[in-house]
């Protein structure tokens, strides 16, 4: 039931969308270009400072390129550091359950303690 | 009897390890980074009179002059103090503890002293460290109320990092000290 195919539904919602982005579009341009003169006698007098038409674009720029600093600051922030408890275990590994081991089958999978690990690569078997 | 070999550090620089063996259950391992060159000195140096000459040309303030003099000193004395570790040096003993110091370039050691109670086991681990996956040597604390936990991990090496190579000699080492607990007669 929830297949991304094109359906009838899905062209009218695109399609509503299309027309609804072209004309908020033409109503920004109207809004920042046309003096306001021009709009006060349409009647039209209540629209936001035209100041926000420049406003607007500028704050969305600077809040995307902070954006990708932002992120940036926050990876390097929630790196453990290397005193940390989080570099050896977690609370899974804590209370993982041992399996007994049985021949001929293929051992159960468990987080291996670092002390077992770093014997096998790192001292020669005897 | 001293053996001492050349390795690299995470960054490329090079460093000396240097084992000693005191006794059969006694081991030291001093890791020793590269001392402060005279070019990077005048370097850094020529760099900030250079600013303080070119501030003093814009500005006709004589002050800024001498505040550059004094800022390269005081900017010194403090890096060779606090800053810069000429050598990080590992003292394993068998029955007593384990010893970690680091001897700064101004003459300073700092030592820290984990008894062997409290050790649980010396390993290598791997983690991510500014932008890098970096191996380090780390020791591992025991937890009082249970003996199989970890409790806190006490990275070692941290200023001349050394790589792999360097790491799996001190590990070896430690490694030997380490197993003869397990062979010795327990004690409370």
């Amino acid at each position: 039931e929830n297949s991304p195919a094109p359906l009838p539904e899905r062209a009218i919602y695109g399609f509503a969308l299309f027309l609804g982005s072209w004309f908020g579009f033409i109503l920004y341009l109207i809004w920042a270009y046309i003096p306001e003169t021009w709009l006060f006698s349409l009647g039209l007098t209540y629209w936001p400072q035209k100041y926000w038409a420049v406003a607007l674009p500028v704050y969305l720029l600077v809040a995307v390129g902070i954006g990708y600093i932002l992120l940036f600051g926050i990876n390097m922030m929630s790196t453990a550091p290397l005193n940390s408890i989080h570099t050896i275990t977690d609370n899974f590994a804590k209370k993982q359950q041992q399996k007994k081991f049985q021949e001929e089958a293929i051992p159960a999978l468990r987080d291996i303690p670092i002390s077992e690990v770093n014997r096998m690569f790192f001292l020669p078997e005897k | 009897m001293a053996e001492e070999r050349r390795f690299r550090s995470a960054s490329g620089v090079p460093i000396a390890l240097r084992r000693r063996q005191h006794s059969a259950s006694c081991r030291e391992l001093a890791v020793r980074g590269p001392r402060l060159q005279l070019r990077s000195l005048s370097a850094a140096t020529s760099a900030v009179w250079l600013a303080a000459y070119g501030l003093f040309a814009v500005s006709e303030n004589s002050m800024v002059l001498s505040a550059a003099i004094f800022i390269t000193l005081i900017g010194l004395i403090i890096y060779l103090h606090f800053v810069k570790i000429d050598q990080e040096s590992l003292l394993v003993i068998g029955s007593l503890g384990i010893q970690v110091t680091s001897s700064y370039a101004s003459g300073k050691e700092s030592t820290t002293f984990i008894e062997m109670g409290q050790v649980k086991d010396v390993v290598i681990n791997e983690a991510i460290h500014m932008q890098k996956v970096i191996y380090y040597l780390c020791i591992l604390l025991r937890d009082p109320e249970d003996p199989q936990r970890v409790s806190e991990v006490v990275p070692l090496f941290q200023s001349s990092k050394p790589r792999l190579d360097c790491l799996i000699e001190v590990y070896k080492s430690c490694q030997e000290i380490l197993e003869q607990r397990k062979t010795a007669p327990q004690s409370s």
